[in-house]
């Protein structure tokens, strides 16, 4: 069920009623059975790949629980494996084939791989890493195994966050479910607000920057450099405004169970440098790679080579995560490579980015919205082809003949997303309005809505992130 | 506060944004709105309407033809292509019956827009979302609910597995004795090669031919088809609101369809056919059968099925359609031609 649906608009208010007029022990299944609910309106029969990933962790979180020794290691590596075996199939089967097709090339032999018409099951990616987390938190003794199976299914299952994140760790998330969370009033302003501003992002900012991105990178070449340019710097606010939306609907709907989920951005386009921006856009999964691979693999305690190994190793595989493409691989890489030149810039010459706002300061972030937005060509890109032709248009194609597009709105909505993110800078939404007097705060409530309800974009455009 | 916010921001939205909505959403419900005072009658129709054939050295459409034969009476034509009655009766609902009314509407009544191709087609989505700023609700209401695709809203592989779902389960019923029993069957069994040529290889264009006309044609209307009930709802406006509705049946290769395919398939059309007039008539409204007089040559598709006419098959039918009309406007007719 997508969250900007007539459908989603019925089911949240009945799920929040049953939920409150319901005794707590009873509150798990209803949490359970509306969360199947909500992912088999997408595909149905996939509710039975989560069902397995649940059922496997909870037994291998159990047994790693009880078992002693190399036996922990073993059911570990099994519920791994089971795991990226999911995400590997579901994901990576057809990608795998095509590059093996490319290399027994390469050597003049053929391969025919067997073709299978798979549907990547909306967030298989967010599910697998989410259970993991657990079950390495359980081998490494700094989370209990959870007895109760309904509980952990939910974990997993949880409606606002299942399908894109954010990627929560038992510790929060596992304890917020069972926590008993009565119907208060704050609850329900505060999760509202997040709802009518996540909907805004989504509806009114990303919907409306989609078509004409959409119609740049279609052709590029049919476009001059300016409008190329103009719709790089345009996908990197449609795809904030796109996740990030998501994550705030997702923040209000749990707000309303009573539940607390983690904030996945930091206006993360105010970010001077671009280690920074990794800390402010989709940190959920930055932890994850932080505590699961980064540290893992020698973290900061390894010599500057091997360092700068690890870090092209992070997010190259951050990357794949992303999408089963060579192009995702590639924006992957150059985040890491740039963050390695921005590291060795610092060593070098001893800069240090100071905290205070300065013209500096401002550049900064400039030069990180400039470089991160050029290197989401390669995210956007369906193929390294179309990649190659938008740098090709930038460069080549100057002529001032304007194909007629739609940019008001887009123009108009960008420059709305930039002054909320000065707003909200280091806050949220929910947290910043509560400090505002009641007028200025209905004034923000007058305009989010009429934004949303007479301006939203009236294409269709699912979430980005769902693909993952 | 909620609901008094929103009735605010309707005003201003309906002060704003709503015209420009309108006119880039749903053209023609605007030019209902804005063409209803000077219209005596109403056509509504698709490309059966519009589309001439490129050699016709007059391209007058056929509700500019049957204009011709009321000078003195507005005939205000309004199209879009692939249009059926679930779209037709949403136009006619915009017409606002305390303003001067058109006397008379003509609505397009298609047989194929009765089969499972047209109800299932591709096109559906784009037509329904025509018509949701049109809804009941105030206009900022359906404004969000543009946005929020809460139309029927499906997408085209959706669509397509319903339209193969129905030619493989909906029984075609024939009073005597017939070898195929779904448009499935039918359509399989034409193309084992009934059409070989001399030479014994098959002839593909013929029999995929063959196959458009049984996809096309094979079925049976029955009170439960979803066009029924928009046509419905068309005759009961009119009789509510005292506007005369005149159905033009449009006319269709039925030559071809015997020659290709058989005098079962044409049997089928004629018995829809017999429906429609049967039920309308009671209805009260006069339907305009065209349904065999036009000649297969005078459909500028040979290729495929379509209610397109070269200008004879345009002006036979708006004769046709004027000849209906004169009952009712016998002052106002002149023999035009």
């Amino acid at each position: 069920m997508l969250f900007n649906s007539l459908h989603f608009l019925f089911f949240l208010p009945i799920v929040i009623g049953l939920y409150y007029l319901l005794p707590q022990k009873f509150r798990w299944m209803l949490i359970f059975i509306s969360s199947c609910y909500f992912y088999m309106v997408f595909v149905p029969k996939y509710i039975l790949i989560l069902f397995l990933i649940i059922v496997v962790d909870y037994i291998a979180a159990l047994t790693i629980e009880r078992v002693q020794g190399r036996l922990k290691l073993f059911y570990l590596i099994a519920s791994l494996t089971a795991n990226i075996g999911l995400l590997a199939f579901f994901k990576y089967f057809n990608f795998l084939n095509e590059n093996l097709v490319s290399v027994f090339s390469l050597f003049g032999r053929e391969f025919h791989p067997v073709n299978l018409s798979i549907i990547l099951p909306i967030g298989l990616s967010f599910h697998t890493f989410q259970s993991m987390s657990y079950t390495v938190e359980v081998y490494r003794g700094r989370q209990k195994a959870e007895t109760h199976l309904g509980y952990f299914a939910n974990y997993v299952l949880f409606f606002p966050q299942m399908v894109a994140g954010p990627i929560e760790r038992y510790e929060t998330l596992g304890n917020e479910l069972k926590n008993v969370h009565k119907p208060l009033y704050q609850n329900f302003s505060d999760g509202f607000k997040l709802i009518l501003f996540g909907l805004f992002i989504k509806m009114a900012v990303a919907d409306n920057i989609a078509p004409y991105v959409n119609q740049i990178y279609a052709d590029p070449l049919k476009y001059n450099s300016y409008e190329v340019v103009l719709s790089v710097f345009l996908f990197s606010f449609q795809i904030y405004a796109d996740f990030f939306g998501y994550s705030t609907i997702a923040l209000g709907c749990a707000r309303l169970l009573g539940i607390n989920i983690m904030n996945n951005f930091k206006t993360p386009y105010l970010a001077k440098s671009v280690s920074e921006f990794w800390s402010r856009w989709h940190i959920s999964l930055s932890t994850w790679f932080r505590d699961y691979l980064y540290i893992p693999l020698g973290g900061n305690r390894v010599k500057i080579p091997r360092w700068s190994i690890n870090i092209l190793i992070v997010f190259m595989i951050s990357g794949l995560w992303h999408g089963a493409g060579w192009t995702f691989v590639v924006w992957g890489a150059l985040h890491g490579i740039m963050l390695l030149l921005e590291r060795y810039f610092s060593v070098i010459f001893k800069f240090e980015i100071k905290k205070e706002w300065s013209i500096l300061n401002a550049f900064l972030v400039l030069k990180t919205f400039v470089v991160t937005s050029f290197i989401w060509i390669f995210f956007r890109a369906e193929n390294f082809q179309k990649a190659k032709d938008m740098i090709k248009a930038i460069l080549r194609n100057h002529s001032f003949q304007f194909a007629h597009l739609e940019i008001l709105f887009p123009l108009i909505f960008t420059g709305l997303i930039i002054l909320f993110d000065v707003f909200l800078y280091n806050s949220r939404f929910d947290s910043k309005l509560n400090t505002l007097k009641t007028p200025y705060r209905w004034a923000f409530y007058t305009v989010l809505l009429f934004c949303l309800m007479a301006l939203s974009g009236t294409q269709k455009f699912t979430f980005i992130y769902f693909q993952f | 506060m909620l609901i008094i916010l929103i009735i605010g921001l309707d005003l201003i939205y309906n002060f704003t944004l709503y015209k420009r909505d309108l006119n880039e959403k749903c053209e023609q419900i605007v030019e209902v709105k804005t063409k209803q005072k000077n219209t005596d009658i109403f056509y509504f129709g698709e490309s059966s309407n519009f589309n001439i054939r490129e050699t016709d050295s007059i391209k007058n459409s056929i509700s500019e033809i049957t204009a011709f034969f009321f000078p003195t009476l507005t005939l205000t034509s309004i199209n879009k292509p692939a249009t059926h009655a679930g779209i037709y009766k949403e136009w006619l609902k915009q017409i606002n019956v305390n303003e001067k009314k058109p006397k008379a509407v003509i609505v397009t009544l298609n047989m194929r827009s009765f089969d499972a191709a047209w109800i299932h087609s591709r096109l559906e989505t784009q037509l329904q979302e025509s018509i949701v700023l049109a809804q009941s609700y105030p206009n900022i209401i359906n404004r969000f609910l543009l946005s929020l695709q809460a139309f029927d809203n499906k997408t085209e592989q959706q669509r397509e597995a319903e339209m193969l779902k129905e030619w493989e389960t909906t029984p075609l019923i024939f009073p005597f004795p017939f070898k195929y029993k779904t448009v499935r069957e039918w359509d399989n069994g034409i193309a084992q090669g009934t059409y070989i040529k001399a030479d014994g290889s098959w002839d593909h264009d013929k029999i995929t031919l063959a196959c458009h006309y049984v996809k096309g044609y094979a079925f049976n209307i029955h009170d439960n088809n979803p066009r029924i009930k928009d046509f419905d709802e068309i005759a009961d406006w009119c009789n509510k609101n005292k506007v005369s509705l005149y159905l033009n049946l449009m006319a269709e290769n039925v030559e071809y369809a015997d020659s290709l395919v058989g005098k079962e398939l044409v049997f089928l059309m004629k018995q829809n056919r017999d429906y429609l007039i049967k039920r309308y008539q009671k209805n009260n409204c006069v339907v305009v059968d065209n349904l065999e007089l036009v000649d297969g040559k005078e459909f500028t598709d040979q290729n495929w099925t379509t209610e397109h006419y070269g200008y004879k098959g345009r002006m036979i039918i708006a004769k046709n359609v004027a000849k209906a009309l004169n009952k009712q406007f016998v002052k106002e007719y002149k023999n035009a031609y």
